[in-house]
């Protein structure tokens, strides 16, 4: 009988435990904790932590249990990372929820989208200074863009046993906005700059916003075909929304259907950060060269932002270059915020949502560029 | 390998060039396209209007028609009729001759409503202005 229990003992999480465990467990706790108490990001941060607390509990492996072993719950539930399923649907949520009257009413803030996405190939070069594998290097790169859903997305074509790292610096950085966006901001713009106030922006025809998605789709997509899987939904999500026609279906591709993907995405990808395959020097260096991404992304739509002022009569407001990056709609907020801390009736949200849109649109044709260069 | 040599042999530089070229590009085109969505919009939505302005412009015909009716209105003879009254009667003139001298012969012959008649003659082009006050008579239309 004591066998018996000494046997029980040896398989409990407690006896296979190691310091790597407990590290993992209060990364996943810090999570929560961010985004409970803090409201960071908490979409994203509660299922990720969740299941980063999951994902690191041991256990006797051959039984059938981890994420990483064949035939597991976990493992079926990851396929939807695996193969890019989760990232397409959550894309086509955000097209569902997404109203793009503002990007559509200046369309020339759409260039600070695509100035954002430089940081992505700053980075790209960066990985590979570093020393990583070309597909490694892009994985590592779209972090830049600051979508989790583009990141994963590309991780899982490119270099699916970067998937979890990849996936919790991207939506790290997405959840530390507030913390990471500010100082590069202020650092690159004067006073006088971040005090200049943008007009309202015309009112946009149904008709605009539905010629839209499908001259978006075709656009973009015959430019990146590799794009589809992530594009074709966000725009059939956005025509859905603006047809008017299948309330129903865009009523639940915005509320439960991205829902249930961002779930079972945040929930699975915490648990693939399983300590043995997680904590590694590469991991570091992901994180490393994560953060370099995204404040470069975030530096260089404001740089750009600047660069436009010298040419346009109408100036714009700098700080909305920072809000190119596609974390959508952390960015924009955050701009709209430090515009109201400068004067508190310039407001820059509607503006910065533009920007983000056109982010979220440039990261996706980054992932398919990179892609495709490796197909 | 790291550093630069890991870049170029792994075509790092064209990748990062290339790649930044295309979103560029296609986002500037994007923009390019949705800014000139509305004004598309515009002139489909105005399209009757448009083509009413051309439809307008173009005839010359109506003009015709719609001085015809004036003329007959005031029982004035058709274009055929009145070249075929007036023709003798320019031809008595020697060419140039001056309108009021037309006028004059008009009035002899007691041809009815002459001062109309020759402005008849004139808008059909049938009298030609020298410029310098005189007419001739245009033997292409007059005939």
């Amino acid at each position: 009988m004591f066998d018996l229990f000494l046997q029980f003992l040896s398989n409990t999480g407690y006896y296979l435990a190691d310091y790597r465990h407990y590290l993992m467990i209060v990364v996943g706790s810090t999570f929560l904790y961010l985004g409970t108490a803090k409201k960071y990001e908490p979409l994203l941060l509660i299922p990720i932590g969740f299941g980063i607390l999951v994902g690191n509990i041991p256990f006797f492996k051959g039984f059938g249990i981890g994420i990483y072993e064949p035939n597991s719950v976990l493992h079926y539930l990851y396929f939807g990372v695996r193969t890019g399923v989760y990232p397409s649907i959550v894309f086509m949520g955000l097209g569902a929820m997404t109203d793009f009257s503002s990007l559509l009413a200046q369309p020339k803030l759409m260039l600070l989208g695509a100035a954002a996405q430089m940081g992505i190939y700053f980075t790209l070069l960066g990985a590979l200074f570093f020393g990583f594998a070309p597909k490694e290097a892009a994985s590592i790169a779209i972090i830049g863009g600051a979508d989790g859903p583009t990141s994963i997305f590309l991780t899982a074509k490119l270099a699916p046993h970067l998937i979890g790292p990849i996936a919790i610096a991207a939506y790290s950085y997405m959840a530390l906005i507030p913390v990471i966006q500010p100082p590069i901001m202020r650092l690159l713009t004067t006073k006088k700059e971040r005090l200049i106030k943008m007009p309202p922006s015309r009112k946009v025809s149904k008709k605009e916003l539905l010629i839209f998605p499908v001259a978006g789709v075709l656009l973009c997509c015959f430019l990146a075909p590799t794009a589809l899987p992530l594009l074709g939904m966000l725009f059939l999500g956005n025509f859905l929304k603006e047809c008017g026609v299948v309330n129903r279906l865009a009523n639940t591709a915005q509320s439960a259907i991205v829902d249930t993907a961002t779930i079972f995405l945040g929930f699975t990808v915490g648990c693939s950060t399983q300590a043995d395959v997680f904590l590694t020097p590469k991991s570091l260096g992901i994180f490393f060269l994560g953060a370099v991404a995204f404040s470069i992304a975030t530096a260089s739509g404001v740089i750009f932002a600047r660069i436009m002022n010298l040419f346009l009569k109408k100036k714009i407001n700098p700080l909305l270059g920072a809000a190119g990056v596609s974390a959508v709609p952390g960015s924009a907020r955050e701009v709209h915020l430090m515009g109201l801390k400068e004067d508190p009736t310039n407001f820059l949200l509607m503006h910065g949502m533009a920007c983000n849109s056109s982010g979220v649109i440039g990261s996706a044709i980054c992932a398919g560029i990179l892609w495709s260069f490796f197909v | 390998m790291i550093g630069i040599e890991n870049i170029t042999n792994n075509n790092g530089w064209a990748m990062a060039a290339v790649g930044a070229t295309i979103v560029f590009s296609g986002l500037v085109i994007l923009s390019f396209v949705i800014s000139q969505i509305h004004k598309i919009l515009q002139l489909w939505e105005d399209r009757e209007n448009l083509l009413n302005r051309f439809k307008k412009k173009a005839p010359a015909e109506d003009v015709e028609e719609f001085d015809t009716l004036i003329y007959e209105a005031r029982h004035l003879p058709k274009l055929d009729d009145l070249i075929r009254d007036y023709r003798p009667l320019a031809e008595k003139l020697q060419e140039p001759f001056k309108l009021s001298e037309l006028f004059e012969i008009a009035n002899q012959a007691d041809i009815p409503h002459p001062h109309l008649s020759i402005q008849r003659l004139q808008e059909a082009e049938v009298l030609v202005a020298e410029g310098d006050g005189t007419f001739t008579w245009n033997k292409l239309k007059g005939e």
